[in-house]
């Protein structure tokens, strides 16, 4: 099964949503939860940090999607709304845990190897992707999680801004942060004039 | 320009966000710097390729979602199940593969080279064995080092060396196992159990080797098997999908037929083994062999004697039937999530017995 542009997988959910609220269709329950599992369970993990309550979690996300079929029809923004049911869920978790409301984004916590590249796919030698997953494990909590979200789970810039309570601008900033590093890591980092880049070829 | 600028155009246009104007501008800005056209297309190139989705966990996962939907009792119009033996008084039994109690041990055992220390190149032989058990009563699912998956039931014991994958994929059995085996051509993935041993290039199947069961059986769902009998080593049976190959455990055979020891070598191979259709459940397209995966204890015309051996292992507990009758009579039907108590309750109505519950053993009579 292979993945969909960001454009045609959010028609592809707002579909199943639809199937599952107007006809109870259980396939197309099974199908959103297919697509979605494993970048729900690795979103709930940065906020639980365990792999059982992540799992956990998701299936709580889903249990309140057949319960709420009936209003799911309305939904506009189908992705936004099931990272933020995951977010709530999960936020609603730790609190009854640590008796604690507020959660900082710094406490994000993303998985290592939850942001994918596959070296048979590359031109570069392994020695600049392991830098490179260096790299990016290395991003602060909340710049990785921004860069997970959009890269791996196909989310907006706008999506992100509103599940994590941030600008769009913060977003932009954010995501540059990301990619230089990565550039950085192939040796290529772009002064401030653009006549005097160094571009070494591995 | 600003370098902060260049990038976060360039993440724009990965992500699609990226304005026709904004376009334009990272076009021109690429085109009057042609040396960054390469490490562009390697970004581009990271950028593009996901994480590939790993079906089995998923569908594993949303198997246990569904339990849990039903322990919350949550309506969610099921498929028709199997009939089920009981009807009635069902209780919540939570059971889930990630909780079920799994031993993993690796013993470490090196072998030195007498005599080769001052060679470097010869480095000391390290053969590591890992071990997975799973007790009475708790099942387990195992990932091997190639991604083959393996099921083990109760009470079973899987084991493979550290050097496993590297020219055979070797494993040996004892108790109940439902393989999933990625397809390698050149490295073949071998079962040893008690009474066989199996070959597989990449299928789906069953083996239930449980070393105090009278038979050893194999079921295969999909591809294609070679299974030779120890005994028997120059034989050798292919298997094809959906046959199920039953063979004799030499002990308990011996001891129960009173063969005597030096004539089983000369047996004809048809004493020793059978093969037979697997026999779909005509409701659901179930095959009762695979069904304990799904957590159903699940009996098609089987004595009780034989029942009893495989419910021992299911719940825990050691069942002693007194009358030898008893033991032949045979019997139909599904547990998922009866308790012991419940399974013997609803087995009475079907068979006439008493029985007396003393611990973990429960002592059956006529």
């Amino acid at each position: 099964m292979g993945r969909f542009s960001a454009m045609g997988e959010d028609e592809q959910i707002k579909r199943l949503l639809k199937l599952i609220s107007l006809n109870d269709d259980q396939s197309a329950y099974k199908q959103l939860f297919v697509l979605l599992y494993h970048r729900l369970k690795q979103f709930a993990y940065s906020i639980l940090k365990s792999n059982e309550e992540a799992e956990e979690l998701v299936s709580d996300v889903f249990v309140r999607i057949w319960d709420k079929r009936a209003q799911l029809i309305s939904v506009e923004s189908p992705r936004l709304y099931l990272y933020t049911i995951t977010k709530n869920l999960a936020f609603t978790r730790i609190s009854r845990q640590r008796k604690q409301i507020n959660i900082t984004s710094e406490e994000w916590f993303v998985q290592l190897d939850s942001i994918y590249f596959d070296p048979e796919q590359l031109v570069i030698t392994e020695e600049i992707l392991r830098q490179i997953r260096k790299a990016v494990n290395d991003l602060p909590p909340r710049c990785k999680l921004i860069f997970k979200l959009i890269k791996e789970d196909g989310l907006k810039y706008k999506e992100v801004a509103e599940l994590l309570q941030l600008s769009i601008k913060t977003v932009e900033a954010q995501m540059a942060i990301a990619l230089r590093r990565i550039g950085k890591c192939m040796h290529f980092e772009i002064k401030s004039t653009p006549f005097q880049v160094s571009s070494k070829k591995s | 320009m600003n370098q902060e600028n260049f990038w976060i155009l360039l993440s724009k246009k990965l992500a699609n966000e990226a304005s026709i104007s904004e376009l334009k501008e990272l076009e021109e800005l690429i085109h009057e710097n042609p040396d960054w056209q390469y490490a562009i297309q390697n970004i581009e190139d990271l950028w593009r390729h996901k994480a590939p989705n790993d079906d089995m966990q998923t569908l594993d996962a949303y198997m246990l979602h569904l339990q849990r939907m039903k322990d919350l009792h949550i309506s969610f119009g099921e498929a028709a199940d199997e009939v089920s033996v009981i009807g009635h008084g069902r209780r919540k039994v939570r059971w889930y593969w990630a909780a079920a109690a799994v031993t993993v041990l690796a013993g470490l055992f090196l072998f030195l080279r007498p005599g080769s220390k001052s060679d470097v190149s010869e480095k000391p032989l390290a053969r590591e064995v890992n071990e997975i058990t799973t007790r009475p009563g708790s099942k387990s699912k195992v990932e091997l080092p190639d991604g083959s998956i393996v099921w083990l039931n109760a009470g079973s014991k899987l084991t493979y060396n550290k050097d496993y994958g590297q020219t055979l994929r070797e494993v040996t059995l004892s108790g109940e196992g439902y393989f999933d085996v990625m397809k390698m051509k050149e490295k073949p993935f071998i079962i040893h159990t008690s009474s066989i041993n199996i070959k597989v290039l990449g299928t789906v199947f069953n083996v239930k080797a449980y070393p105090e069961d009278k038979h050893t059986e194999t079921s295969l769902i999909r591809g294609s098997i070679e299974v030779t009998i120890k005994k028997r080593p120059n034989d050798k049976i292919i298997l094809s999908p959906n046959e199920k190959l039953v063979v004799e455990n030499s002990g308990i055979v011996e001891s129960e037929k009173n063969i005597p020891k030096e004539n089983t070598g000369s047996l004809p191979i048809s004493t020793l083994m059978s093969v037979n259709k697997l026999k779909y459940n005509a409701a659901d397209s179930t095959v009762a062999e695979t069904e304990w995966i799904k957590n159903k204890l699940v009996f098609r015309d089987e004595s009780f004697g034989d029942l009893a051996m495989r419910m021992e292992r299911w719940y825990d507990v050691e069942i002693e039937i007194t009358d030898t009758e008893l033991k032949e009579e045979h019997l139909n039907g599904t547990f998922d999530e009866e308790t012991i108590i419940q399974a013997m309750d609803a087995l009475k109505e079907f068979v006439s017995f008493h029985y007396e519950q003393k611990g973990k053993k429960i002592i059956i009579n006529r």
